[in-house]
């Protein structure tokens, strides 16, 4: 297991769905070497949501990221639809797991 | 300057009715928070996301709302635009032309100010167009240089009588450039109904 992983893991462990996500998405654009990462969902009681690697603004959203389709879009594309549906779902479970957190508490 | 909770912020900008992304762009001296919203949003949205951000972060917080429509008909905003932004280090003094429609104004200020010149020549150029125009400038920041050399401002004006602030965040291929666009975009919402 490499020491991204493990502070992969160790961000699923100790921190927030939200850090987690994001760790997530800065260990992909690292692995693959990639200019930008991010993930969309639609998550009940949030909406479509856009969850950019960084926590970066999207500022002009040349892309089109605001209005995309829940997905995962990577800058080059790398087409692999096990990982678009993992980081899916993990984008997914991270607001679902934070909302439930904070309404808990 | 410190962030209570960026995760906490986030999820409470993120339930925010028509709220589609939330960036964050942290430096020494100010955090800038970008909230990107949807058709949904509801015109108080501004308002919801500054008073958020007032209540998480410790210091200077500047909260840029970038609205995007639902591609329906929409009648055209009456907006400023920048032609052309020079400076003149012989003289002293930074030109900055602005257009409306086929109408071009121009606003100088001395670059002794520094960087809030730029603000300040902006200001100049709008008054052209807007004689009554109660904002004043404030100041400039470049918040972030991107690695392909481009410049992150935000500028802000000030209403002197209702001391109201507006702060905008543009980028530019230098400073001087950023800092009149960040100027416009503090502006151009508030003042596009009297152009």
């Amino acid at each position: 297991m490499t020491s991204t992983d493990e502070s992969l893991v160790a961000a699923a462990q100790h921190s927030t769905g939200l850090a987690t996500l994001y760790r997530a998405l800065d260990d992909l654009v690292d692995l693959y070497a990639l200019d930008d990462a991010a993930v969309v969902v639609d998550v009940p009681g949030f909406g479509r949501q856009v969850l950019h690697a960084g926590r970066r603004p999207l500022r002009t959203d040349e892309r089109g990221l605001h209005a995309a389709e829940p997905g995962l879009y990577l800058e080059p594309p790398l087409e692999d639809p096990v990982l678009s549906r993992l980081m899916l779902a993990l984008g997914t479970l991270a607001l679902r797991h934070d909302a439930g957190t904070t309404s808990a508490t | 300057m410190s962030v209570v909770s960026l995760d906490q912020l986030e999820l409470q900008l993120r339930r925010l009715e028509g709220v589609v992304a939330v960036g964050f762009v942290t430096t020494d001296d100010l955090v800038l928070i970008e909230v990107q919203a949807g058709p949904a949003a509801y015109d108080d949205l501004a308002r919801d996301a500054t008073v958020l951000a007032a209540e998480h972060v410790r210091g200077p917080v500047a909260v840029e709302l970038v609205r995007w429509g639902d591609g329906g008909p929409h009648a055209p905003e009456a907006r400023l635009r920048l032609v052309d932004v020079t400076t003149d280090p012989a003289a002293g003094d930074l030109t900055v032309r602005l257009a409306r429609g086929d109408e071009e104004a121009v606003g100088r200020a001395s670059t002794s100010g520094g960087l809030p010149a730029a603000v300040e020549a902006t200001i100049v150029a709008v008054r052209a167009f807007l004689p009554d125009l109660a904002y004043l400038p404030g100041w400039a920041r470049t918040v972030e240089t991107t690695p392909d050399r481009r410049f992150l401002v935000v500028a802000s004006v000030t209403d002197p009588l209702t001391r109201a602030h507006r702060r905008g965040a543009a980028e530019g291929a230098t400073p001087v450039e950023g800092a009149v666009r960040a100027t416009l975009a503090a502006l151009n919402r508030t003042i596009s109904r009297d152009l």
